[in-house]
């Protein structure tokens, strides 16, 4: 066939095409008009629109351009519609980039609403959405939930992610699945000043797409992190929303902003598209801590279909030391750090599954390749614990509260008023949460003394700590580190809201009973006009023990002294007694008993108050 | 080229383990044994720079799209099992020696051992341990020609080793 005759033949073929074309795109852009498409949930949901805070527009909180296909459809849901259905028209030259196929969601929802007329709007193949969808090979998905790690300040709340499980693995090969989670597309390593970034939306959000074991490998093996595994109840259709959606979302990114728009949040964002009435991401209007978002899951009935615990290698290892003898442990710490030889003739007469649990604990804590080497001639099964799994993050108090109470300091009465945003102090019941980690974040304490005006007591934006036993095995550090305002006394005799920060370094020991003991130095610096030379600052130490006497009823204690050095001399010194009476999940009684001296001023202070999470 | 290429892709696919070694590709897509540089077991405190919610692009490239052993953020088929051999070292050699684990369950998945042949596949990885994994940093390429001489060493075993 001569090449001019085949080109006439296509042009003759094309342009009536095209001219239907524009005619049937009008016409489901008219039914989508009518059917008023553009205001539905499903709609919404798939464009990621959320209301202006001032203006009563909406917006999209997807923020690269290639996301929208009109100029104005960030702002404009219906105008993305239109647009959106005008570029399903579009030639078939890029197969792969094809709106058709890269809004794999959005045409697959249209289709239903709009039912498309093949003939006149032609499916295009998207070989590769199929093949990624086939190398998925999904059958379910399922959130985890990596508890939290305080010693980044990234992780501090912990992390959620989504895992696709595929039709062919079963729970002993669930490492092989993928996780899709959102991330700040960055290599900053500093947690700190990844955090400060964070905060402010500096970092743009991605989503990634990892295989399981390498996230497993992260948080169980390096970050000591137990993983919550919630199976999601989701049939065909929905999870094939999900998938389409997250596939519309993977070349695009959101500025990232660590307290509201941050992973949970997104995961949310990209989970809630499975059914029409599912509303996941309206629930957070200022926070979306990962916890709250699996409370957002758990509290949706029968979504969560079954729920796994995978320990950390950590607490895998502190189970196997507590089934051990104490000559077994200090033989696993021995052979470790290679004080003991494997071939040692003690180790070798113990019984083989004994000498197994010792090789292994000692392997767990110190990654020897010739431990391995030790183990593997010793003939018996794997000694692994199964660790029983504790009450689950879902069933902790909710992460925020708010306290109201009163009480007295000297002769003055007072009524006081607390709110925390966010999370978990040293007294708050553990339940759920990882133990001896606080992380607080704007806490603010506003008290009336009898017949004066209410004033701010305090306001701390950050107040983060770490108190963990040191051990045979492990000896982390202590630490504290808190900024913020207070009221402070002065030589002066006022009493300023001063700005300040304090930090302090130590140790924590486990006595006997549950009863833990710390030792820490102190570091404090405050700034005010009232102070002589405008501020203080100075250096000292804490004693301190925190105790459940009772399963609900703990008790922390300490004395700290202060002496200072630079600036006014205040020399601040405190005896300070608190504690806590789980009442429910979500309310508690706390007491406070002080007795304080600053600048001179000596002081005695009680207060009693009730605190309910919400 | 273009058939220099579908050699290429042949010899890939057929013989993946040998072609691992020639064309060094492990190293270019070893992403995990490089994410984890400097771990060594539950003492050390500071970490590899792992850290929460960053997705460390570099390491692993960009998830949408094309890049060495990735397609839109899945694994190509041919690379499954030698990139997670690259990822799980250290886990598979534990998981060895003491003759199974979740790990070395993943592994014999990946390979398409049969349920009736995992306790034969567990006993003979366990019995050659220490050839398999001669050190704690043994190369990827290695592990993989050595595992596919254990499995062919077996009789019971020798019809997955055409898996590696």
């Amino acid at each position: 066939m001569p090449r001019g005759f085949f080109w006439l033949l296509v042009a003759l073929l094309v342009a009536p095409l095209h001219a239907l074309a524009g005619g049937y795109a009008d016409e489901l852009i008219e039914r989508a008009r009518h059917l008023r498409l553009a205001e539905r949930a499903e709609w919404r949901k798939l464009v990621h629109y959320v209301p202006d805070l001032v203006s009563p527009g909406v917006h999209s909180q997807i923020d690269s351009p290639a996301f929208f296909n009109a100029t104005l459809g960030k702002q404009d849901p219906r105008a993305e519609l239109e647009a959106t259905l005008r570029s399903f028209f579009a030639p078939p030259a890029a197969e792969d980039d094809h709106p058709q196929c890269r809004f794999a969601a959005r045409r697959a929802w249209l289709d239903v609403e709009l039912q498309f007329d093949q003939r006149r709007l032609p499916r295009r193949e998207c070989r590769r959405y199929r093949e990624w969808r086939a190398a998925i090979d999904a059958s379910q998905l399922t959130l985890v939930f990596a508890s939290a790690y305080v010693s980044n300040p990234g992780s501090m709340y912990g992390h959620t992610l989504l895992r696709v499980d595929a039709a062919a693995q079963d729970e002993r090969t669930r490492l092989l699945a993928y996780a899709i989670s959102f991330a700040a597309d960055t290599d900053e390593t500093n947690g700190f000043a990844y955090a400060l970034k964070g905060v402010f939306g500096g970092y743009r959000g991605v989503l990634s797409m990892l295989p399981y074991y390498l996230k497993v490998r992260e948080y169980s093996d390096l970050e000591h992190r137990d993983l919550w595994e919630y199976e999601l109840d989701l049939n065909a259709a929905e999870l094939e929303r999900v998938l389409a959606h997250a596939w519309e979302l993977l070349p695009v990114y959101f500025d990232y902003f660590f307290f509201d728009e941050n992973c949970a949040y997104h995961l949310l964002g990209l989970l809630q598209v499975a059914r029409p009435e599912l509303e996941l991401t309206a629930q957070f209007p200022l926070w979306a801590l990962p916890v709250d978002s699996v409370r957002a899951l758990t509290g949706q009935a029968g979504l969560v279909r079954k729920i796994v615990y995978r320990p950390s290698r950590s607490t895998i290892m502190a189970e196997r030391l507590a089934r051990m003898r104490p000559s077994e442990r200090r033989m696993a710490r021995d052979l470790a750090l290679g004080a003991l030889p494997p071939a040692d003739p003690v180790l070798r007469a113990l019984p083989a599954e004994r000498a197994a649990a010792v090789v292994e604990a000692a392997y767990d804590y110190h990654n020897r390749h010739a431990l391995l080497v030790a183990r593997s001639e010793i003939d018996a099964p794997s000694q692994a614990p199964r660790v029983p799994p504790g009450p689950r993050p879902d069933e902790g108090h909710r992460t925020s509260r708010v306290a109201l109470g009163g009480g007295q300091r000297d002769r003055a009465a007072f009524v006081e008023l607390g709110l925390r945003p966010t999370y978990h102090d040293l007294l708050d019941d553990d339940t759920g949460y990882v133990g001896g980690a606080q992380v607080e974040f704007f806490h603010l304490r506003a008290r009336a003394y009898e017949g004066r005006d209410a004033r701010i007591e305090s306001l701390i934006p950050f107040a983060v700590s770490s108190l963990l036993p040191r051990g045979d095995f492990f000896q982390p550090r202590s630490w504290r580190v808190a900024a913020g305002w207070e009221r402070r006394f002065t030589k002066s005799g006022a009493e300023p809201l001063a700005a300040g920060a304090e930090g302090g370094i130590g140790g924590a020991w486990s006595v006997a009973g549950g009863l833990l003991a710390y030792a820490s130095l102190e570091a404090a610096v405050r700034v005010h006009s009232a102070f002589e030379h405008g501020y203080t600052a100075g250096g000292g130490a804490r004693l301190g023990m925190v105790v459940d006497a009772a399963r609900s009823w703990r008790i922390h204690v300490y004395a700290q002294q202060i002496g200072s050095v630079l600036g006014e001399r205040t020399d601040p010194g405190a005896m300070v007694m608190e504690q806590r009476l789980t009442l429910a999940r979500d309310a508690a009684l706390r007491l406070d008993l002080r007795s304080e001296r600053q600048a001179g001023q000596s002081f005695n202070a009680a207060g009693l108050f009730v605190q309910l999470y919400f | 080229m273009k058939k220099l290429a579908r050699i290429a892709t042949a010899a890939v696919l057929l013989l993946p383990a040998a072609a691992l070694a020639q064309v060094n590709n492990v190293g270019s897509c070893g992403w995990g044994s490089k994410v984890f540089d400097g771990q060594s077991g539950v003492v050390p405190q500071s970490l590899a720079g792992i850290t929460n919610g960053i997705f460390f692009n570099q390491t692993f490239g960009v998830s949408f799209g094309t890049s060495g052993c990735t397609q839109d953020g899945t694994v190509r088929s041919t690379w499954k099992t030698s990139m997670f051999i690259d990822g799980n070292k250290e886990r598979l050699a534990r998981d060895m020696s003491v003759g199974g684990g979740e790990t070395l369950d993943a592994l014999a998945h990946l390979l398409g051992v049969e349920a009736a042949d995992q306790a034969a596949f567990n006993r003979a990885t366990r019995d050659n341990m220490q050839r398999i994994f001669p050190s704690g940093s043994a190369a990827t390429e290695d592990i993989l020609a050595i595992l596919r001489n254990v499995l062919n060493a077996d009789a019971q075993l020798a019809r997955y080793s055409a898996a590696l």
